[in-house]
């Protein structure tokens, strides 16, 4: 009887698994498009690359998707089974070779630095329970009001909107590692139908582009997208966006701007503006950095650089103390009923402790100033507006604000970039 | 029809062919296939469901959202219903205060009749085979220098239904769609208009035919819900779509309700806008008798007891009947038994002032209580009226893109006046939990947020249709023994101890 189940589970496995390589196929890919309107799928380079047998975890095939895309055929390939054996030897060469955002020309190569592979493979496995209210997400599920709120309270402070008192929907966001769209869906859900009629919640949202290096993900989060029609409209207005593709991309202007109407994507050969967003979202992203690839200072940053003077960046983390090692790895992952959210999720080494995040915002905020020309200085952190606020998950009632639990776990966090 | 047929054959067909087929079907009827959206649907227009949509219109957060009602009366003649200020429907509910407070904020309360609404400040419970009584009213938190709090306020379930239409009437009528004379043919699960629309293979899509004249005239209309009320009573079709069981008993009792004019008090009431509601407990007929008090000298009597004795009263004529409610309130249980077997006048017509004699040469007999009501001396025409007492409780309020609100969700004994208490209750957390979800980007037919409104409702309504059930089934014991002396020490001490008291009241009343 069970092996039979398992069987069948196996089966279904095998079978749920060539559905990706399917879809990539009947996206049309040409190595000579020029990287003009909607970013093209990268997945669809996958079709060059028949010999990676779908028994391959995930990360092969993300890894494969955010190659190069114009380098020759036989470079690609060569780089591919690099890749396949050792790829944090590439991506630890990739990093440091990065160049500012300003700087870069319109073709240069993608970038995977703040992408750590062993998450990707982590999520990309939750994938199909993402959005079970019961399942392993749910501890997030029941997070995101708070997300929203914290949010408001935020733009109560200093709105980045030109007319503060107004309640027309103005603000553009990003969520950087959006994984299946918990937070950005719930967002785009709040965006008017009409943009002239004034916003439903404080949140004032335009525009919502969701990014997340995890094709499986991305994927889902669409699909779960289109069931709901009023996001499902965002999504074919272009209001809503779910790109499958890394920060360092967005900033080299490798995927669409937040407006439709930006003309920065429509003309190849001008100098490409980074995306500029009224609010940068980064929920539950910075503990899963990986210190091998990249650093969070250097993640910030690039956080930084994507937003407009007078923008928030706003986060949640989960700080490296005693009380949040036992919340969050002894008992939260604990086993059923006692733990929360599945092993594996959280590694404790990487856990940030609010001081950490602030010193790296006011080092990221100097070196978001920096200009091919000046150096930003000390001017650019001085007086910044920090927000942090600790909140505490409690069984039977959910997740409630606690101020001064900073330390104890989770905690919000946010910071301004003056105008 | 469709969906299944395509999910039995799926396994049958190649992958390229069912592409095809699924291709095909798109290409024909996308648009004239999809359905009208809406957020929130309501199947059901009483005081519950009406309650629903009249709160989401006043909240500023909700007001926005597209709701649909649909409710096989006529809504505009409920709108217009009118009676002689002297005349009552029969179909009375007490209001508790929290009822009150919540009509009040979402300005339905504004629009209530007033001179049909009558509160009272205290109530009077005994048992008829013990003598022993508990008096409900607030006197024991108020100082004897301010107004008696109100206990219950009384209302026709046509004025609340009155007030609750012109209350969403107030609100336009943009973004609401109210389907009067109209049943729900089909609920069943919509489908993926891809590649141009939506998927909406999780949403409920309803198809609303109209009834009566129109039926012939306008054609059904499908309509897909983002969340879909059941507000549609003990039978809800909503429920049975979303494959909810419920648990629970027939009691094997009837309620009989009629609207009575009373006699003057003997002793004038003090302070003079004080008004009592009397119920007394028979062991011996199965349930309580309740009179409970309307504007201008009026009460409605609420009786449950066992079907044939609902039988025999009906078929009294209206003298005879009026003997034997005075009588319920006076006599022992032996006479009250006697009596209830009594020939009726049909049969030997010089008998036909036999109750009335009884009642008179009985009472003498027996020593009265204090508290009894005055007499009733007329029973308005065409009041006197029977139903069926029931115990159900869903297994769960909520499903995906479903919640169930009032009787659809829960039905219960009535000695206590709960039932429409619970409903309202129900649809004061529904419609929250509602604007929370709104405030928050949440999809207000998703389990995350119905669950918040499941949670709040569930507990306090399996207590209060427990409480009722306990009590009905402690006072269903005849005669003396162990549960009368039981029940009679357990009224004895709640009377003589204030708190207690006070924190049962608290509860019975949703504080």
């Amino acid at each position: 009887m069970f092996v039979s189940v398992s069987n069948l589970q196996f089966a279904f496995n095998i079978s749920r698994k060539p559905p990706i390589n399917t879809s990539s196929q009947i996206i049309p890919w040409s190595p000579y498009q020029p990287k003009l309107t909607r970013a093209p799928k990268p997945r669809s380079q996958f079709l060059i690359e028949p010999q990676i047998s779908p028994t391959t975890n995930t990360i092969t095939y993300t890894m494969a998707s955010l190659r190069p895309r114009t380098l020759p055929l036989s470079v690609r390939a060569l780089r591919s089974t690099l890749r396949q054996t050792r790829p944090s030897a590439i991506n630890s060469l990739s990093a440091p070779t990065r160049t500012p955002a300003t700087q870069t020309p319109p073709t240069r190569a993608h970038s995977t630095s703040s992408v750590s592979a062993d998450e990707l493979s982590h999520f990309s496995a939750l994938a199909s329970s993402w959005w079970d209210p019961m399942g392993p997400s749910r501890i997030l599920h029941l997070m995101n009001p708070l997300r929203h709120e914290f949010i408001a309270s935020c733009l109560a402070e200093g709105s980045p909107s030109p007319d503060p008192t107004s309640s027309t929907a103005t603000l553009n966001y990003l969520d950087v590692g959006c994984g299946g769209g918990i937070f950005a869906e719930s967002l785009a859900r709040t965006i008017p139908l009409d943009p002239t009629s004034p916003a439903p919640t404080p949140t004032l949202a335009a525009s919502m582009t969701a990014i997340d290096p995890s094709t499986d993900l991305i994927q889902m989060a669409r699909e779960h997208a289109r069931m709901d029609p009023t996001v499902d409209t965002h999504l074919r207005t272009g209001r809503f966006k779910y790109l499958n593709t890394t920060l360092e991309d967005v900033l080299a202007g490798n995927a669409p701007a937040p407006t439709p109407t930006s003309t920065s994507t429509s003309n190849p050969t001008s100098q490409p503006t980074p995306p500029q967003y009224d609010i940068v979202t980064l929920f539950e992203v910075l503990e899963h950095i990986d210190p091998k690839t990249s650093t969070p200072l250097s993640f910030l940053t690039n956080c930084l650089r994507a937003l407009k003077p007078g923008g928030w960046l706003i986060g949640s983390t989960i700080s490296r103390t005693l009380p949040s090692f036992i919340l969050n790895q002894v008992i939260a992952e604990a086993p059923w009923p006692i733990g929360v959210v599945p092993r594996g999720t959280h590694e404790w080494s990487k856990f940030v402790n609010p001081d950490e995040v602030r010193g790296w915002l006011q080092e990221g905020l100097m070196r978001a100033a920096d200009t091919g020309v000046s150096r930003g200085g000390s001017a650019a952190a001085e007086g910044m507006r920090w927000k942090c606020v600790g909140t505490i998950y409690i069984p039977g009632i959910g997740w409630k604000m606690v101020p001064g639990s900073e330390d104890w776990g989770n905690y919000f966090w946010a910071v301004r970039k003056e105008l | 029809m469709r969906p299944i047929s395509r999910a039995v054959l799926r396994p049958y067909v190649c992958p390229t062919c069912r592409h095809g087929i699924s291709a095909g079907r798109r290409r024909f009827g996308s648009k004239s296939d999809s359905p009208e959206l809406y957020d929130v649907v309501c199947v059901g227009g009483g005081p519950a469901g009406l309650g629903l949509l009249a709160a989401l219109r006043a909240s500023p957060i909700t007001s926005k959202l597209k709701v649909a009602l649909i409710e096989s009366q006529d809504l505009r003649k409920a709108k217009a219903w009118d009676l002689e200020p002297n005349q009552f429907s029969n179909r009375v509910s007490s209001l508790t205060p929290s009822s009150v407070s919540f009509l009040r904020s979402i300005g339905a309360y504004d629009h209530l009749d007033v001179n049909r609404v009558q509160d009272y400040q205290d109530m009077q419970v005994w048992d008829g085979q013990t003598g022993s009584r508990i008096s409900f009213d607030w006197s024991m938190e108020t100082s004897p220098f301010e107004d008696m709090r109100t206990v219950a306020t009384m209302t026709e379930n046509a004025n609340l239904v009155r007030a609750l239409l012109r209350r969403i009437s107030d609100s336009g009528d943009e973004n609401l769609s109210l389907f009067s004379n109209a049943t729900v043919a089909s609920i069943e699960n919509g489908s993926d208009l891809k590649p141009e629309g939506p998927d909406l293979s999780a949403w409920p899509v309803l198809t609303v035919k109209p009834t009566g004249p129109a039926a012939e005239t306008e054609t059904p209309k499908r309509i897909a819900a983002r969340l879909l009320v059941g507000a549609d009573g003990i039978n809800s079709p909503v429920r049975s779509f979303a494959d909810i069981p419920t648990q629970g008993w027939d009691y094997g009792r009837h309620g009989i309700v009629a609207t009575l004019a009373l006699a003057d008090p003997a002793t004038q009431p003090f302070p003079a806008s004080k008004r009592t509601a009397y119920q007394r407990f028979l062991p011996a007929l199965g349930g309580p008798i309740a009179l409970l008090p309307l504007p201008n000298n009026h009460a409605t009597l609420v009786w449950s007891t066992t079907p044939e004795n609902a039988a025999y009263l009906k078929s009294l004529p209206t003298p005879a009947f009026l003997a034997m409610v005075n009588a319920a309130f006076r006599l022992d249980m032996t006479d009250l038994t006697y009596m209830m077997g009594m020939q009726s006048s049909s049969s030997s017509p010089d008998s036909t002032p036999s109750h009335q004699d009884e009642l008179t040469w009985r009472a003498q007999h027996t020593q009265l209580p204090s508290q009894i009501p005055p007499p009733a001396t007329a029973v308005q025409t065409g009041t006197v009226a029977s139903f069926p007492l029931r115990f159900r409780h869903a297994a769960q309020y909520v499903s995906p893109r479903v919640a169930l609100v009032g009787d659809a969700a829960h039905v219960i004994h009535p000695l206590a006046g709960q039932g429409l208490n619970l409903g309202l209750a129900d649809v004061a957390s529904l419609s929250k939990t509602i604007q929370y979800a709104v405030s928050h980007g949440m999809d207000v037919g998703d389990l995350l947020t119905l669950e918040r409104y499941s949670c709040e409702r569930y507990l306090p309504n399996a207590k209060i249709g427990g409480a009722c059930d306990l009590l009905h089934k402690m006072y269903n014991v005849p005669g003396e023994g162990p549960v009368a002396w039981a029940r009679s020490l357990g009224l004895g001490v709640v009377d003589r101890l204030p708190f207690v008291k006070s924190f049962l009241m608290k509860n019975a009343e949703g504080y």
